[in-house]
């Protein structure tokens, strides 16, 4: 007995101790990938609420109920806009690929009443007019850009790695981002976005991340344009990880019937 | 008179009652003012029309109802009441029935019909209002089968519905090419409400990581009427001293398909249909009623790009009569282009669009610029001009009718 709690206390040790060499070696790309590749459930839905923010503090208010499948291959999302009145019953719908192509994406109007294919190149976009482009929001993928980690650091209290990230495509919106990476959960609490010469643009701060059915996932952040001081609030509502949602959501049906 | 404002006072009263009656039913539309003011001329006001739209929707697991009524509201106090759409819903693991009034809308072409044409137009306007005011809502039974990504798609159409023609003094009133001044007979333009008399249209759709791919055909008459002339000759001078014009819908059949491809930042588009039956004018109205009928194909092929902050597409379209004869008064080959470039500014507050119609072979054009500013959100107020370049063609002809107009609108 006692030889099988030692065994068990040394493999823990060990694994504790290789971890924390592993951690200490990790290349930035090594970090960047973990932090892409980390664990979101193979579905999930939630609704979105998004508080765009002017220099003079009107607000507007945009509402979403997404859904998204993890397939391997490729990554299926869903997204019906519930708010404003004026775009209620859109819905967009992207396919996003493992292997690095290009995304497939389709909208649907009501006032035209079809489906239609759109271009996927416009990742430097903004989203819906607000301070974070679809790259932002998360689906750039790792080998788009070079990574470099420069010291580790410490921001409200978490042990953080530092990436600065430059895109190997010289025309990219951002000459540099740096990332501020928690230590414990993978997630990046705080990134830095760069202009093309170089000066501040743009800050992401995580205000909030929850423990859901297992996963960590991000409940709450904010996007500040430092130069124009503009701000949009992203929060997540209602988050179910892992229920099953059906492939037959991510289909013309869905995306003509709505919610 | 009254009725009407019965009418829309129980509208009123039902909607709101309605919403809170269940969490699964929503109201929603739009209240908008649309001005427009003619250049030419005395500048008369070309409209001034205030309109209320409603959308009272329900939606149960399986089940789903929507009724769409409208209202014009006219300057001269004249008040339009139609409904758009109102059909009810049952949704099955695989497939989707819809009973009632609907808009069915096929293909992938922007602003031109080729294989759209299961909804009627209403031409009151020519191409001005929006597209869903222009596409009017047929009563329909409509069945979808669903596998995978493919769809199909079954509509019949009990009872005919015509185009909606501009009136005999509208400004939008086409040129009629008749030497004298027509007397219209109107005793059979009416298609009876038989079941002989239905319309049936089939289609097919997949949406694929490489294409998207759109199989259409339908059996269904003609929207538009065509005019068989009778000429009445004067005995002394041989020459037609009056006209008789005889509006008549004729069957139609129409097979097509249309495309989308995927090509770098690209999208190419295409669609084309072949339609059998067609009536064409023709320049003698001595010859079988001053029609003849003929084959036609209608294609086109565009394309979708967005460099930088800017939307952009183009598109070609050809009609093309086959074994056409001189005496048919439409060309062969008619070429259509139509362009469109849309930018937003302030994070999708204001934007700036053009789109036009070119006619090349008369060399005649319709040009829409227009600016929409999102006062709030759900307020929105568009400046817009319409420009009709040339003198001839399906856009000079209206060459009188260039306009300035402003739409606001509130939607909630």
């Amino acid at each position: 007995m006692y030889t099988k709690i030692i065994l068990m206390a040394l493999a823990v040790w060990m694994t504790a101790g290789f971890h924390a060499t592993f951690a200490q070696s990790m290349s930035g790309k090594e970090i960047i990938e973990e932090v892409y590749y980390r664990p979101q459930g193979d579905d999930q839905e939630s609704s979105l609420t998004m508080t765009l923010i002017n220099s003079r503090g009107d607000q507007r208010v945009r509402e979403i109920r997404q859904f998204m499948k993890d397939l391997g291959e490729v990554e299926k999302s869903i997204m019906f806009f519930t708010s404003p009145a004026d775009v209620t019953d859109t819905s967009f719908m992207n396919w996003s690929y493992a292997d690095g192509s290009d995304d497939d994406q389709w909208i649907y109007l009501p006032s035209i009443r079809r489906v239609r294919r759109i271009s996927s190149d416009s990742k430097t976009d903004r989203f819906m007019g607000s301070d974070f482009t679809y790259d932002d929001l998360g689906d750039r993928h790792p080998d788009d850009d070079t990574h470099e980690r420069l010291p580790d650091e410490t921001i409200d209290g978490l042990d953080c790695y530092v990436v600065e990230s430059k895109s190997k495509d010289p025309d990219y919106l951002y000459s540099r981002t740096v990332t501020w990476i928690d230590r414990e959960t993978l997630i990046g609490v705080q990134k830095e976005f760069y202009d093309r010469d170089g000066d501040l643009l743009k800050v992401l701060t995580v205000k909030n991340h929850e423990h859901i059915s297992g996963f960590d996932i991000i409940t709450h952040s904010e996007m500040h344009d430092v130069q124009r001081d503009h701000r949009t609030i992203m929060e997540l509502n209602d988050v179910q990880i892992n229920t099953g949602v059906s492939e037959n959501m991510f289909t013309e049906r869905m995306m003509s019937r709505g919610l | 008179m009254k009725r009407t404002y019965f009418f829309v006072l129980i509208l009123g009263m039902l909607l709101p009652a309605a919403s809170q009656a269940s969490d699964h039913i929503r109201w929603s539309g739009y209240a908008r003012n649309y001005t427009g003011l003619l250049t030419g001329g005395d500048q008369d006001f070309s409209i001034l029309q205030n309109t209320l739209n409603l959308e009272l929707s329900g939606r149960g697991s399986r089940t789903a109802f929507l009724v769409n009524p409208y209202m014009y509201h006219y300057f001269d106090d004249e008040l339009e009441l139609g409904v758009r759409e109102a059909y009810l819903s049952m949704y099955f693991d695989h497939i989707d029935i819809r009973i009632g009034k609907q808009q069915i809308i096929y293909g992938k072409a922007e602003g031109v019909f080729i294989t759209d044409v299961v909804s009627p137009k209403d031409m009151r306007e020519f191409l001005l209002p929006d597209f869903d005011e222009i596409r009017m809502g047929v009563t329909a039974f409509r069945l979808n089968y669903y596998t995978g990504m493919h769809t199909f798609e079954l509509s019949w159409i009990p009872v005919f519905t015509p185009t909606k023609e501009p009136g005999p003094e509208s400004i939008w009133r086409p040129e009629m090419p008749f030497p004298v001044k027509p007397v219209l007979d109107e005793s059979a333009r009416e298609v009876s409400a038989r079941v002989d008399n239905s319309e049936v249209f089939f289609r097919y759709s997949v949406l694929g990581s490489s294409l998207d791919l759109e199989l259409v055909g339908g059996y269904f008459w003609d929207d538009d009427p065509a005019l068989h002339l009778t000429p009445h000759l004067n005995p002394g001078s041989g020459e037609p001293d009056s006209l008789t014009v005889r509006p008549e819908h004729h069957r139609l059949m129409m097979g097509g398909g249309s495309f989308s491809l995927p090509v770098g930042g690209l999208v190419l588009r295409g669609e084309a249909a072949y339609y059998g039956g067609k009536y064409f004018q023709g320049t003698d109205p001595d010859i079988s009623g001053g029609l003849l009928e003929k084959n036609y194909l209608h294609y086109m092929a565009g394309v979708d790009l967005t460099p930088g902050d800017w939307a952009l597409n183009a598109q070609f379209i050809q009609e093309y009569i086959l074994k056409h004869e001189e005496t048919i008064r439409q060309d062969q080959l008619i070429h259509t282009l139509t362009l469109m470039a849309r930018k937003e500014y302030f994070r999708e507050k204001l934007w700036v669009e053009l789109f036009s119609y070119i006619g090349l072979n008369n060399g005649d054009a319709l040009l829409r610029p227009s600016v929409s500013y999102d006062f709030a959100d759900g307020f929105e107020v568009l400046f817009g001009v319409n420009l009709f370049l040339g003198d001839k063609g399906r856009f000079g002809q209206f060459s009188d009718n260039d306009m300035l107009y402003t739409k606001i609108r509130y939607s909630f």
